[in-house]
């Protein structure tokens, strides 16, 4: 086992009203077997024994399936490593004698609580104005009474596998969140169970998108590019689809 | 009302600036189809814009078009660009972009207003040039004219740019984005563009390199 030793410059920021900045950590003898939130964990109890305020950052799982880790490494949303969360980085990507930047998730319609720490319940508005099935589906079916082409049910688990964590709107030069919206839109539409309530859907949850301040998609694609689950831009053109018809036909 | 209500969301505005986009590359793809009898002669040149011209209601009709077609492709590009920027534009002490090719996609609105600039040039130069001079007469002594050359070839290019982003862009805002058909498209938003640079940046060439003195 290896260990190497980082400069860390960590945004600082007590609450939403006051002012942040990049505050600089020296750390020594990390283990490159450490996962990047155990480092922090590391630089936390560090601090704390000095009696400094240690660093606040969401996490839950650990294991890349919650949603709540997260934040900007080196300008990389969820850091250098291609589909996986912060909490799944390891030391290991990185040098002895590395400086990584370590900002928050920023976001218009991310407001930062503390330090890493950011407000998404704007991605939880947008599931309550239209992604759920609120029809009523009847008791459990029978084996094979609703036929799924299998090509469709893996469409649909595809863009189920967003687990919210708000890295596409982070990465987003416009600051969008169409990644996000439109999963969750697909992986509704794309099933039998979506459909009564499909065109409302979309017109819902793309006017509450818009309301809460997410930018405008303009097919930069970082979006796609530092997902954790490789969610594909497919789906923005899905729901540029979706949005297109219902605003024809319902709007 | 549901128009208005698609026109004022964000898809609906993309939808739009889609759109006009298309409108407007069908009229690049008629523009350079005429344009190109410059390249059999002077005559056949000319017999085409007479032809044109004779028929004064059509050219009035589709200019007003393109006009507004112009005006709200362009007047949207710029809204969403400022919307856009009201997010914290360098709002990360560090900025890495993962996307490569990100150079078309980060500069449409700064090509799309330098188009601008080349069409008020193009229009005032040729549509509102000199009166009671033969039109491939105008189109040769400007064109021989290096600095004049030199900025549609500029200007082409830009456009060239514009429209490597915005071909696979505007598919993509349609819902046009299927395995099957990306490979062709992702090779058609650099074919096309390249297509017309050859085409109109052939033009000023010619006359600049004196190939077309005898025009
Ligand atoms: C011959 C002239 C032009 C053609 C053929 C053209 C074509 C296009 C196309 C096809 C798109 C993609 C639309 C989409 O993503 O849905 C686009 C996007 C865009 N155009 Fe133009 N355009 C022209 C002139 C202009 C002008 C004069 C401006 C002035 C500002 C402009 C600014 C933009 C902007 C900002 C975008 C948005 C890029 C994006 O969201 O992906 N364009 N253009
Ligand atoms: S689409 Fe990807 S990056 Fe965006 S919230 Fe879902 S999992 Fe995170
Ligand atoms: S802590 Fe759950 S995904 Fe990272």
């Amino acid at each position: 086992m290896s260990s190497i030793d980082l400069t860390l410059q960590i945004w600082r920021q007590k609450n939403n009203d006051s002012l942040g900045h990049l505050e600089t950590y020296f750390l020594q003898g990390i283990h490159t077997d450490m996962s990047f939130l155990e480092m922090l964990d590391v630089l936390n109890e560090k601090l704390t024994k000095e009696g400094k305020d240690p660093v606040t950052f969401d996490h839950d799982c650990r294991e890349g399936i919650c949603g709540m880790c997260g934040a900007v490494v080196n300008g990389v949303a969820h850091g250098p490593e291609k589909e996986i969360t912060l909490c799944q980085l390891h030391m290991r990507n990185f040098r002895s004698g590395d400086t990584l930047v370590i900002e928050p998730f920023r976001s218009k319609a991310f407001p930062i609580r503390k330090d890493l720490m950011v407000d998404r319940s704007a991605l939880d508005r947008i599931i309550q104005s239209g992604g759920y099935v609120s029809v009523n589906t009847g008791g459990t079916p029978d084996g094979n009474s609703l036929p799924i082409p299998s090509s469709v049910a893996e469409l649909a688990m595809d863009a189920a596998a967003c687990i919210g964590c708000g890295a596409c709107v982070a990465s987003c030069p416009n600051g969008a969140a169409m990644l996000f919206t439109s999963a969750k839109i697909s992986q509704l539409c794309l099933l039998p169970q979506g459909q009564p309530e499909r065109k409302r859907r979309a017109l819902a949850m793309v006017e509450t998108m818009d309301k809460e301040g997410f930018g405008n998609c303009t097919n930069f694609r970082e979006c796609e590019a530092v997902c954790p689950k490789s969610i594909s831009i497919r789906n923005i053109a899905r729901l540029n689809r979706e949005f297109l018809v219902a605003s024809l036909l319902e709007g | 009302m549901w128009f208005i209500r698609f026109v004022t969301s964000s898809i609906g505005k993309k939808l739009i600036m889609g759109t006009t986009g298309l409108l407007l590359f069908l009229f690049l793809c008629t523009h350079a189809a005429g344009n190109a009898t410059i390249y059999m002669s002077s005559e056949v040149f000319q017999s085409y814009a007479d032809e044109l011209h004779s028929h004064p209601l059509i050219v009035m009709v589709f200019s007003l078009v393109i006009f507004v077609l112009f005006v709200v492709h362009a007047g949207l590009g710029i809204f969403l660009f400022l919307e856009n920027r009201r997010d914290p534009g360098c709002r990360y002490a560090v900025n890495t972009r993962v996307v490569s090719n990100s150079l078309a996609s980060r500069t449409m609105p700064y090509s799309g207003l330098f188009i601008l600039l080349f069409v008020l040039v193009h229009v005032f130069g040729f549509t509102f040039g000199p009166e009671h001079v033969p039109i491939s007469e105008t189109v040769k002594v400007m064109l021989s004219g290096f600095f004049y050359g030199l900025f549609y070839i500029i200007s082409f290019i830009i456009l060239a740019i514009h429209l490597s982003h915005g071909f696979w862009s505007m598919l993509q805002t349609f819902g046009l984005n299927h395995p099957r058909y990306n490979v062709l498209i992702a090779r058609l938003t650099y074919i096309l563009p390249a297509f017309f640079l050859l085409l109109f940046g052939g033009i000023p060439l010619y006359f600049m390199s004196g190939a077309g003195a005898s025009f």
